[in-house]
Formats: C-alpha cells, sequence, structure tokens
C-alpha cells in the first residue's frame, strides 16, 4: 500500500493539482450551502471542466467538491435552519437551536469538525478496504456480476419504500434506455426507429445530467413566488469557535467513532447515500445518549452524529466504486462518467492496474477534507453573499450551462438533444411519483449488465449457471430478500412471518456463503446458520402472539 | 374501473413495452452464434410489462381520485414555468445551427430570466446584464481557455 501511495503523491501533490482542489472544495462547500441546489450537481456543473485535465486532476477536483459539498450542507442547517443537501437534513434538528441559543460559532464548529473526523476515518478505511473488496471482486465472473447489477437495481427499488412497484419500474425503464442506438456486442443499431442520429444512444452523462439537474431545477421554479425566492434564509457572518468544538467533538469519539461506521457502512449500500446515512446516525446518537432529552433542543451529540456520517458515507460508496467498478449512487455514477471520460475503466482489476489514480483518488480524498476545515471560514461569508441571489437567476444560467458542458463531453450535438429529452423525461417522472435513483442507476448499469450477460452466453447457454455459481446465487436471494424488505418494514411487529425475516435471510444466505472457496467463509456460513437458530429459538420462546399486538 | 394518474401511467407503460416488445423483433439476426440484440431487451421488457399490470390493479385499489379535465388543466397551469423553459430550451437548440452557442446562449439566458423573473424594464437591464456576463464568460472560458470547438451558428460563421 505504502508503495502506491508514494507512487501517486507526487501525481497529486502539485500547485496545480492543489489550486484546483481549493477551488473545488470552495464550489462544493458554497454548492452544499445552497438549499435545493444538490452535491450532484455541483460535481456535474465542475465536470466538463475536467476534461482537459489529467484524470488525476479531474478526479482529485470532483472528489473536492463532493467533500465540499457534504459538509456545506451545514452552514445553512445550521445558520437558517434550511438543510443545504437532503445529507444535513438531520443537523438542523440540533444545529439550529443550539445557533439559535447564541452558540452558532460553536455549532458550525461541531459540525465542521465531526465532517472532517467522519471524512477522515472513512478516508483511511476506504484505503484498507477497497482493496481487500477488489481481491474479492476478482473473484466474480460475469455470470456474478450480472447478479450483482440486478441486485443493485433491486435494492434502489425497494429503498423507494411504499413506491416499490414504480421503483422496479423505474429501474427497468433505465436499463431500456441504455439499449437503445446500438448494442453492446456488436454495434448493430438497435431500436432507432429509422432516425441515423439516434444510432449513437443516449451517452449516460447527459442522460443523468437531464434526469436529475434539468428536471430538477425546473421543479423549483414552478411558480412565479417560488422564483424569486432568494437562494439562502436570513444567514449571517458568525465566528466559527474552532477550539472550543474541537474540544467537544473530541469528548464524544465513541459517537463519531459509530457515526463514521455508519455511514461507511450506508455508503457500501447500493443506492443508500448520505441522505440515509444522516438520519440513521442521528437516531442511534439519540438512542443510546445519556442526554437524550436534550435532543431537538440544540444537543451537541445531535449535531456530531449527522455531520461524521454524511462525510463518512462518500468513503463507503467509493470502496464500491472503485473495488467493484459499479456506482451505488448519483455521486458515484457521476464519478464513474468522469473515469470513462478519461478512458479510465473501473472494474476489480483497476486498483491493481491503475495504481497512480486509484491511490491519488484515496489521498485527494483525504487531502480534500483538510482542506474543508481550512475554507469553511472563508466560503461561510461567500455563502452568506450567495443566499441573497434569486431562485430563477441561477436556474437560467445553469440550463445553458448544462447544454454547454454536455456538447463539450465530446463534441456531439446530439447530447444536448438527449439532455433536453431526459430533462422533460425527468420532470414527469418526478410529477408522477416515480423515484428518479433507479431511473438513473438503470441507464448506467444497463450496458454493464448486458455486456456480463453477453460474455455468459458466450461461454454457457445453461440458464443453471445463475444459481451454481455461489457469488451470483448469494446476489441473486439478496435481491429476492431485498424485494421482501419494503414490506418487512412496513407488517414489522404486526405481522407474525416478520419476526422471522432476519433469521430467514441469515439461514437462507449462508447456503451460498458456504459453498464458496476457502475454509473461512464455509465457517461464517455454519456461525450464520447457528446464529439464525438461535434468533429463530428466541423469536419461538416469545410466542406466536406479535409483540405489538398483545 | 377508476381512471386516475396511475392508471394512465401504467396504460403508457404496458403499450410501450408492447410497442417495443414488437420492434425487437425487427432487430437483426445475430452473427457467430452470439447473444442475439433481441434477449436483454426483452428481458427488461417482460418484467416492465408485467410491473404495469401490476401498476393498473394498485390504482385500482389505491385511494387515487379520478382525473378530471380541469385538474389537469390545473396542474398544467400551475407548471407554466418549467414548460416555457421546456419550449425556450428546444428552440435554443432548434436554432444552434443558426444561432450558434454564442448568440442562441444570450437570447436563450436573457429570455428564460425574463419569462422567470419579469418584464420590467429595471429587471430586463439586469437580465441583459446576467446574459452577457454569463454566456460570453462561459463561452470565452470553454471556447478558448479549454479549446472546445463550439458550433458558431450560420451568423456567426467566419469561413
Amino acid at each position: 500500500m505504502f508503495e502506491n501511495i508514494a507512487l501517486a503523491a507526487p501525481e497529486l501533490f502539485t500547485l496545480n493539482t492543489m489550486l484546483l482542489m481549493v477551488v473545488g472544495t470552495v464550489a462544493g462547500l458554497l454548492a452544499g450551502a445552497i438549499p435545493g441546489f444538490t452535491i450532484a450537481m455541483a460535481v456535474v456543473l465542475v465536470l466538463p471542466f475536467t476534461f482537459s485535465m489529467s484524470p488525476v486532476q479531474g478526479l482529485a477536483t470532483m472528489i473536492a467538491v463532493y467533500v465540499g459539498g457534504l459538509s456545506g450542507g451545514l452552514m445553512s442547517g445550521i445558520l437558517t435552519g434550511i438543510p443545504g443537501t437532503p445529507s444535513s437534513v438531520a443537523t438542523t434538528f440540533d444545529g439550529y437551536p443550539l445557533a439559535r441559543s447564541g452558540k452558532a460559532g460553536l455549532a458550525l464548529g461541531i459540525g465542521v469538525w465531526s465532517s472532517f473526523f467522519g471524512g477522515v476515518i472513512a478516508a483511511v478505511i476506504l484505503m484498507l478496504v477497497a482493496p481487500q473488496l477488489a481481491r474479492i471482486g476478482l473473484e466474480f465472473q460475469p455470470v456474478d456480476y450480472f447478479s450483482l447489477v440486478i441486485f443493485a437495481l433491486t435494492v434502489t427499488a425497494s429503498l423507494s419504500g411504499d413506491q416499490m412497484v414504480k421503483g422496479l419500474m423505474s429501474g427497468l425503464l433505465g436499463l431500456l434506455v441504455a439499449t437503445v442506438g446500438s448494442d453492446v456486442v456488436f454495434g448493430q443499431p438497435r431500436f432507432n426507429f429509422g432516425v441515423d442520429v439516434a444510432e449513437q444512444g443516449f451517452a449516460f452523462l447527459p442522460v443523468l445530467v437531464g434526469i436529475f439537474a434539468f428536471g430538477r431545477l425546473l421543479g423549483d421554479v414552478k411558480t412565479k413566488e417560488k422564483a424569486h425566492q432568494p437562494l439562502g434564509g436570513e444567514a449571517q457572518v458568525v465566528h466559527i469557535d474552532y477550539l472550543q468544538a474541537a474540544r467537544e467533538v473530541l469528548r464524544r469519539w465513541g459517537n463519531v467513532l459509530r457515526s463514521a461506521g455508519i455511514g461507511v457502512f450506508v455508503g457500501i449500500l447500493p443506492a443508500a447515500g448520505s441522505t440515509i446515512s444522516n438520519i440513521l446516525a442521528y437516531d442511534q446518537a439519540k438512542k443510546t445518549s445519556k442526554e437524550h432529552e436534550q435532543f431537538g433542543k440544540g444537543a451537541i451529540d445531535g449535531i456530531i452524529a449527522p455531520e461524521t456520517a454524511n462525510n463518512a458515507t462518500a468513503g463507503g460508496a467509493l470502496i464500491v466504486m472503485m473495488a467493484l467498478g459499479l456506482p451505488g449512487d448519483i455521486m458515484t455514477a457521476i464519478m464513474l462518467g468522469a473515469l470513462l471520460v478519461h478512458d479510465v475503466i473501473p472494474s476489480p482489476s483497476f486498483i491493481s492496474d491503475e495504481p497512480k489514480i486509484a491511490y491519488s483518488i484515496f489521498l485527494a480524498f483525504f487531502v480534500a477534507n483538510f482542506m474543508m476545515l481550512g475554507l469553511q471560514s472563508f466560503t461561510l461569508r461567500g455563502f452568506v453573499l450567495i443566499t441573497k441571489v434569486k431562485l430563477y437567476m441561477l436556474t437560467g444560467v445553469i440550463l445553458f450551462y448544462t447544454a454547454l458542458g454536455m456538447f463539450a463531453l465530446n463534441n456531439v450535438f446530439w447530447d444536448m438533444w438527449t439532455l433536453f429529452i431526459f430533462g422533460v423525461v425527468g420532470f414527469f417522472m418526478r410529477a408522477l411519483g416515480f423515484p428518479i435513483v433507479p431511473l438513473v442507476l438503470g441507464v448506467v448499469l444497463g450496458r454493464i449488465a448486458e455486456a456480463r450477460l453477453s460474455q455468459v452466453y458466450a461461454r454457457s447457454d445453461d440458464i443453471a449457471v445463475f444459481l451454481s455459481r455461489p457469488w451470483s446465487l448469494f446476489f441473486l436471494l439478496l435481491a429476492c430478500f431485498s424485494l421482501v424488505f419494503p414490506t418487512y418494514q412496513k407488517q414489522r411487529g404486526k405481522a407474525a412471518w416478520t419476526r422471522y425475516y432476519p433469521t430467514a435471510l441469515l439461514i437462507v444466505m449462508a447456503y451460498p456463503v458456504f459453498l464458496m472457496p476457502g475454509s473461512v467463509r464455509p465457517v461464517v456460513a455454519v456461525l450464520m446458520v447457528l446464529a439464525g437458530l438461535v434468533m429463530a429459538g428466541y423469536q419461538f420462546k416469545r410466542g406466536s402472539v406479535p409483540q405489538q399486538s398483545k | 374501473m377508476t381512471v386516475n394518474r396511475d392508471f394512465f401511467v401504467a396504460v403508457f407503460f404496458f403499450v410501450l413495452s408492447a410497442v417495443m416488445f414488437v420492434a425487437s423483433y425487427w432487430l437483426p439476426e445475430p452473427m457467430f452464434g452470439q447473444l442475439p440484440s433481441w434477449t436483454w431487451p426483452r428481458v427488461i421488457l417482460v418484467p416492465l410489462g408485467f410491473l404495469s399490470l401490476i401498476l393498473v390493479m394498485q390504482s385500482q385499489r389505491g385511494g387515487q381520485e379520478r382525473v378530471e379535465l380541469s385538474e389537469l388543466g390545473r396542474w398544467f397551469k400551475e407548471n407554466v414555468n418549467p414548460f416555457i423553459c421546456f419550449g425556450l430550451f428546444f428552440g435554443f437548440l432548434y436554432l444552434m445551427p443558426v444561432l450558434g452557442m454564442l448568440l442562441g446562449g444570450l437570447i436563450y439566458v436573457f429570455l428564460t430570466l425574463s419569462v422567470l423573473g419579469g418584464w420590467k424594464p429595471r429587471q430586463l437591464v439586469l437580465h441583459a446584464g446576467i446574459s452577457v456576463f454569463f454566456v460570453f464568460g462561459m463561452w470565452a472560458v470553454f471556447s478558448l481557455a479549454l479549446g472546445v470547438v463550439l458550433p458558431e451558428g450560420t451568423i456567426l460563421r467566419v469561413y
């Protein structure tokens, strides 16, 4: 590992790259602070500028924006009570009350330090875990990959909760969109309906920007009143109390470690990003805190937990992208796009084949957290100025800029039409209550899935291979459980079967783990079965009457 | 039968799956015994059609209200800004070969800002200023600094 770090460091630590990262961090902090302006949008807007940079410079800049964006949300959340991004929703629960009680500087300081520690812990985990996970990824054959993609899509859809049918349809529509243009194996025209230009298919970045940024921006200026709203609330410049805040955060190191763990774990799960992790970490902090009655009134633990978790989530998401080459959320999908633009194809062999780029990404993630820490005070002044700009002004300019940026991607005029078409699609999908994330992941994963399926087909025409390969079976079984998960969540405590869901999950998943090579995994499988049996026995002992109906 | 929003959506998706499924029969024959180009689309379309039917059933069970024509009109009225913006963007792209990125961009941003922000003289001056600053600025960054050959349009074509 250390020789790879030594290889990457000279590439990353150049004056140009550091300056670009500083600019990226400031841009991310500002973008994250503006309510309604997502981090993904900020990274998308920076992407066209990275085309002319080296892969290391481009990716380092984007990571700086990503890290900055995750931390920027706390500024508006704490000062105005309006979360800058969904990933800082829980920060407002205690950050805003603490700021209103006259301790805005302390609240901001706690948020900044928590984000920093969350990011740094995640960076260390990323550096240690990603290469190991990539080694496991090398065991994957095309059939396993295909099943992994199916699992990623079902999990994404299942996170849509009550809208699971729409989530699945959204994911399938995304896969269908990816089939338009030409087929993956021979490049023969497909579904172009006689339109020559459509043979190019839909490049996924314009699709992604159209659905995500274009549709969303227009949704924000629906009415004249909304269009004329300023970007933020009544924010004022305050002095960030770094020293006192650092003491408070370090005194609560248990919460920091737990929240960072939650953040990384949630980041690893497909589609479960920082929007979920910050609330989960807040909930856990509240449950375990000795001062839980203070939560909602300005509890320090209530700021530490969400801010640590949301920055740590980025590390988790990068682990999967770097190790397996699969994006788990919108952000890593954009990162994947950026890597492809620079002719870098992420896969399990990516870290070993391209150690310079891979370890530059690890280091950039680490360094960006330090930059965020140093630049927060400076950016706060910029944020206060920006809050006075009206929403429609930003919308008009960004719509033009996205068109320009998407054209610059490949110098292809069709990409701007793609942006427009999917802007309309995204707008209507939102209006009709369809979740957007499965659609985007479907578009990104569609061609990967088809390529893997064609490799499976070339090797064997026996469909049983999906069930006979342990990893493939593992992912398919997980996909089945994830489909039942929303019903389980809804019925938990009401229906008797829900008490046996975790037990069934453990015992069923033990089977493919048992079939895996080596001596450790069969032992793990046996332990899983034993744990499942113990849980089943415990539930059986508690009686057949559901707990809440007693 | 309740004709509500989800019912329409489900029917749309069902028809889409059916049309695409039929279109998959027009795809060329595979070569060298590899995966036919229709296989993957059909793997997608069959569950999509099936889920559309489930959505039809759900739409009949759920508590969604019947869609009235007046409701639809109100929805369009509420979303008039996005529709105008889409229209302007369409015009921007359609006229790009003539106006190019610079002229087209200036007109597009100015019109979008004015549609969303208002047409009072002071606002128009502000919108014109924003358009010139940002469009020209970004055009300069991309074409002069990053070396991207942006569409120049027939009006500004110099050769």
